[in-house]
């Protein structure tokens, strides 16, 4: 497959003209951060992943990890290469300097992902695993965990997991069984618990499991729920890895992709129980698991973009160096020239960078969150955008990306469909995306429900709001006459699937897939608009770089051609409401072979 | 001690150079940038002198436009002290670029100056040893190893027929070859480290150089090209070509 | 014009790349000394007096020149440089080591590993790994330049030069030669070889390079190695072929287990003949070899070796 080469023009354009990332540094005085440095840590984060990671993302496909004599042993070359990650201070990156962090926006982390992401999926779970854990103990824990954990959590030299799901409680939590009994200072966790990512490995000297059980006295449902910090071996008094904790994996999933990362089942318990230290509050654990998922969730974005990323690279290289059939000079002809194979390239270049102006454009979001004071108008207002953002970014960007890649192996004919040419691995690799971290179709409940009707669509309208200002812009713009047409008419398809909502409020959760899907496309349609106004501009002021300027203004007018026009099937969908899909029983599903 | 290393902007190795239309010149319009390889192996080395102790700084030069402070920054995130930026908007030839060098060592007196053996750009080959010719300081061309004792230096010399090695009275200049290290890459604390690292800016008139041409581009064009053969059967069909058609064996 | 090339020697005997770089010179003009500076060198002055088309040869035979050291080289050649036009050495690694210092001494620019003589001052030369050529023009009075030797025929040994003894003594004492570590092979050197056999990366270790050896030795063949089989430790760098390490063109250049990089290409893609052995038939060695054969090299190799 090709060389994966990160796409730093287009990063650049997303964060220093479409986010204004220089104004965002300046507004906030963060001391001499701007968009130059932000481009000489990701030139050098792609050095990083060119070396280390692409090459072994090959080799863990085919060497899965393996649970051997109770251990977990990863691929080959693995635990060198995350080892030079901690040694170059990539976990750092957007961790608090009070424990050792660099402090940087979370656009960059962001950014960084994205290139973690494009060159190696399953590596990149383990450290972003470790950010959730970090995240939650800041936030949410006592100062003795935050001194006990928080600084090699940070470094790198210890790993972090997530605990949620058993095997009879996946999306409904209500369900978990296990079990946290108070003991002395700490308490005894009993359990079992399933999907974990990145569970047990060798590569770093611990690895700290965030593990949701209930208490004895717990109220049921999920609303019993507390959260605990188990260590897979106790720390000492000098703050190192001690005593083996009463905690194993017993098993590992067999998956259809990212066979590097081990999903593990772990077993908490098993001889005396497993001592665990309580986050926060008795009984808030899904609560502080909450206040985590926006982060977690627009992560899972990100791997969209990456893999969808790295799709289109080894298309692109792929289709120009495949030759295929004569013109009638009969010169040999490569299929990069044929018009279908033109059309899924355009999809997959157009959709790529429709997907990372959402994904880095939510990401700072959060950083301009967190650089207000908390319980302010504007935090509840960066919240509420925020937490508006999160299931679209997951959810609309995720179910692309399973076209993308789809696209990129169909480009590669039957070469894509074996193994060796790669990017069957990235149509794996890609499938658990819409899956993992709550479903589509949860995030689209999520949108509906919690994040639309029950605001009676107050965030939902602030969204059209700023829509209807690019189209004022666009109005006025020679060359964007296309666009505008095409936003005009996704906007008002926006409206009108809101207002049937709001109408028919019974019937979103049957449509509500199709609502999420609308507002990807909108969205994604007008930053590619914003887009497409700032690159009419620079090229006005004749900035240096037309060729990607003007290649620009193609891909956004072909995204407005080609995905904003999809509003309007979602929203035929939408009104179709749920009649047809409830009205046949259950028997007469199997009305074809009864 | 000092050690002067010096970094040069060219196109990323990754990048398929195209000739301009009109054949003037390779078209190196907005394409991706980066340090000359060699001379991320020269930085590479400047860096491990000092923390084997043997330098007490490391100074990072470059001539060129402003974009090359990218490559200054970096030189400095990969653990360079300073940085020094020799301003100049036209691709020098090596030979103004060497007095401008000459300049510099003559103002920091270094008792090494670590150069890339040759840039993957104009591919002179050039720099390091007009610079010894210029400064009188001994050379040490195409090192695979260098070995500072106290006022000489064994340098290990990659040649044709293998290896050779060299003594040099200090100060010295070396140019690297592909074996000399691996270099590193920056870590994310010391990428926060360069950004407060001082980087000066001089011109070639405060050096008082005069830059003069020596050489004119006339033009540029592609390379012959090679055509593609035939695809044969099996290694029976391959020796009967070679032997009966081709005549090479 | 007069033109001065130094020789590269090994003191008894001229090296070829000498030949290829007075070809070269006689496209400039017909006046053409060379200089042979070594120790104990009178053997390699007799052998270039030979080289057909030199007027004039220069022995400068001296302990100071033993090892061509580049301080005492380039001192002793800009003595040398008054009244000539054009100083041309072969772009070998002696080559490039010495000839910048003297332009520098002479204030002048150098024009590196000329690949055609347009004129007596406009020269071709690669740029960019081989990906663009250069047309360039000197504008100065002394003309420094390096061959690159592939580029030129090997000049005829027809001559007879005269023979004149050079007195100047050239030690700047900034360097001292302490030893070499040359690679001692029953095969012919890389660069002079009629024949060369390289591996890549898909030799999978060091060791498969016999395989290579083994048909080398038949064909009176050197081997060679592309830059990805040098940083994968296969073998050593100076088995290296392409644009940062060797130049060949041989009358046979056999690629084996090797895809096609640009930068090997460069160093290798003015054979006359070139085969590519790779199992996969996209790589992209097969658009520029004259025979290729689509095979595991592990089988093909052996079996070329037995039938030869």
């Amino acid at each position: 497959m090709s060389v994966y080469r990160h796409p730093y023009k287009e990063a650049d354009f997303v964060v220093r003209h479409l986010l204004a990332f220089d104004d965002f540094c300046r507004d906030n005085t963060l001391d001499d951060l701007n968009s130059d440095f932000c481009q000489l840590i990701l030139k050098e984060a792609e050095k990083f992943a060119a070396h280390y990671l692409v090459e072994q993302n090959r080799q863990g496909d085919q060497q899965p990890a393996q649970l051997i004599a109770g251990k977990v042993i990863e691929t080959p070359g693995f635990s060198s290469s995350y080892r030079a990650f901690i040694e170059q201070g990539w976990p750092s990156l957007s961790a608090s300097e009070q424990y050792g962090g660099q402090g940087l926006p979370n656009l960059l982390a962001v950014a960084c992902n994205e290139i973690w992401q494009s060159a190696n999926l399953s590596f990149s779970l383990c450290p972003l695993l470790g950010q959730g854990a970090i995240t939650a103990i800041e936030r949410h824990g006592s100062t003795a965990l935050k001194q006990r954990f928080l600084q090699k959590l940070v470094s790198g030299e210890w790993t972090g997991t997530m605990n949620l799901t058993e095997a009879s409680a996946g999306s409904d939590l209500a369900a978990i069984k296990t079990r946290a009994v108070p003991e002395d200072d700490h308490y005894k966790i009993f359990g079992q618990k399933i999907f974990i990512t990145w569970g047990d490995h060798q590569m770093s000297d611990n690895i700290i499991h965030l593990v949701l059980a209930r208490l004895p006295d717990a109220p049921p449902g999920v609303k019993g729920l507390s959260l605990f910090v188990v260590p897979k071996y106790l720390v000492d008094e000098q703050g190192e890895p001690g005593i083996e904790n009463d905690l194993r994996c017993i098993s590992l999933e067999h998956k259809l992709g990212i066979h590097a990362s081990p999903t593990c089942v772990m077993s908490y318990g098993d001889e005396n129980g497993a001592i665990g230290y309580i986050i926060g509050e008795n009984n808030y654990g899904l609560h502080y698991m909450f206040s985590m998922m926006n982060h977690a969730r627009q992560g899972v974005g990100v791997q969209g973009l990456g893999v969808s990323e790295r799709a289109y690279q080894a298309a692109l290289e792929y289709a120009g160096n495949r030759i295929q059939g004569t013109d009638r000079a009969g010169n040999s002809l490569r299929i990069i020239e044929f018009g279908d194979v033109r059309r899924m390239l355009m999809l997959l270049k157009s959709a790529t960078e429709a997907m990372r102006a959402l994904c880095y454009y939510a990401g700072l979001e959060t950083d301009k969150k967190n650089a207000v004071a908390d319980n302010t108008e504007q935090s509840s207002q960066c919240a509420a955008r925020i937490d508006f953002l999160t299931p679209i970014v997951k959810g609309w960007c995720t179910e692309l990306t399973q076209e993308l890649v789809s696209l990129a192996m169909q480009i590669h004919g039957g070469a894509g469909y074996i193994e060796e040419a790669g990017v069957a691995q990235l149509v794996r690799d890609a499938r658990i995306l819409t899956i993992y971290e709550g479903t589509t179709g949860i995030q689209a409940l999520d949108l509906v429900k919690r994040k639309t009707l029950l605001d009676d669509g107050a965030q939902a309208k602030l969204m059209f709001a700023e829509i209807e200002q690019t189209l004022a812009q666009l109005r006025e713009s020679p060359g964007c006459d296309v666009m505008y047409h095409n936003l005009n008419t996704a906007l008002a398809d926006g409206r009108a699937a809101l207002s049937w909502l709001q109408a028919n409020p019974g019937e979103s959760s049957c449509v509500a897939v199709y609502y999420l899907q609308m507002w990807g496309y909108l969205t994604g349609g007008w930053l590619m608009a914003k887009s497409q106004l700032i690159a009419s501009t620079l090229l006005a002021n004749e900035s240096p770089d037309s060729d990607y300027l003007q290649a620009k203004l193609v891909t956004t007018q072909f995204y407005a051609e080609h995905f904003l026009v999809r509003t309007s099937t979602c929203l035929a969908s939408i009104k179709a409401g749920g009649d047809t899909m409830m009205s046949l029983s259950e028997q007469q599903f199997f009305s074809h072979v009864n | 001690m000092k050690v002067i290393v010096t970094v040069k902007r060219v196109i990323d190795y990754n990048v398929k150079v195209r000739v301009k239309a009109d054949g003037s010149d390779v078209d190196l319009n907005n394409v991706k940038m980066a340090m000359n390889p060699f001379c991320e192996i020269a930085v590479e080395e400047a860096i491990r002198l000092k923390e084997s102790g043997v330098a007490t700084e490391v100074i990072a030069v470059s001539v060129g436009p402003k974009a090359c402070q990218e490559q200054l920054r970096t030189a400095l995130a990969l653990g360079a002290d300073r940085a020094i930026q020799v301003e100049s908007d036209e691709q020098l030839e090596s030979l103004n670029v060497a007095k401008l060098l000459a300049k510099v060592i003559e103002q920091e007196q270094p008792g090494v100056v670590i150069l890339g053996k040759q840039a993957i750009d104009t591919d002179n080959n050039q720099t390091g040893q007009m610079l010894s010719a210029l400064t009188g300081m001994a050379q040490g061309t195409f090192a695979s190893k260098i070995d500072i004792q106290g006022d000489k230096a064994l340098v290990t010399r990659e040649v044709d027929g293998g290896l050779q090695t060299i003594e040099l009275a200090m100060p010295i200049i070396a140019t690297t070859d592909l074996r000399l290290n691996e270099p590193r890459y920056a870590s994310l604390p010391n990428i926060m480290k360069a950004k407060r690292k001082p980087l000066e800016v001089k011109t070639a008139e405060e050096l008082g150089v005069s830059i003069k041409a020596h050489t004119k581009l006339l033009s540029v064009g592609a390379p012959a090209e090679r055509k593609a053969g035939i695809k044969v059967a099996d290694v029976a069909e391959l020796v009967d070509k070679l032997k009966n058609e081709a005549k090479v064996i | 014009m007069s033109i001065l090339v130094i020789a590269e020697h090994d003191n008894d005997s001229i090296k070829s790349s000498t030949l290829n770089t007075v070809t070269a010179a006689l496209a400039i003009a017909d006046d053409v000394t060379v200089l042979v500076a070594g120790s104990n060198c009178q053997g390699a002055a007799q052998s270039a007096a030979k080289i057909s088309g030199v007027s004039t040869v220069l022995v400068a035979d001296n302990p100071a020149y033993a090892n061509q050291l580049a301080e005492n080289m380039r001192a002793l050649i800009v003595e040398l440089a008054e009244g000539k036009s054009h100083l041309l050495a072969p772009a070998t690694t002696s080559g490039k080591n010495i000839m910048p210092g003297v332009a520098a001494l002479l204030d002048v620019g150098q024009i590196s590993e000329i690949i055609k003589v347009e004129s007596a001052d406009v020269f071709e030369r690669p740029v960019y790994a081989g990906n663009a050529v250069a047309k360039v023009q000197s504008l100065d009075a002394i003309k420094v330049i390096t061959v690159r030797t592939t580029a030129f025929e090997e000049a005829g040994d027809t001559g007879s030069a005269s023979i004149e003894e050079v007195t100047a003594i050239c030690d700047a004492g900034k360097s001292t030669f302490i030893g070499e570590e040359v690679v001692v092979s029953e095969r012919p050197e890389l660069t002079a070889a009629k024949i060369v056999i390289s591996g890549g990366r898909g030799m999978g270790n060091g060791e498969n390079f016999g395989l290579l050896e083994a048909v080398a030795d038949k064909l009176g063949a050197a081997v060679g190695a592309s830059r990805a089989a040098v940083d994968a430790g296969f073998v050593s760098n100076d088995m290296q072929v392409g644009q940062t390490g060797k130049i060949v063109a041989p009358d046979l250049y056999i690629a084996v287990g090797i895809s096609g990089a640009i930068q090997h290409l460069a160093g290798m893609k003015d054979s006359k003949v070139i085969v590519a052995i790779n199992k996969d038939e996209e790589a992209p060695i097969f658009s520029i070899a004259d025979y290729g054969l689509v095979a595991d090299l592990f089988e093909a190799v052996p079996e070329l070796e037995s039938s030869l």
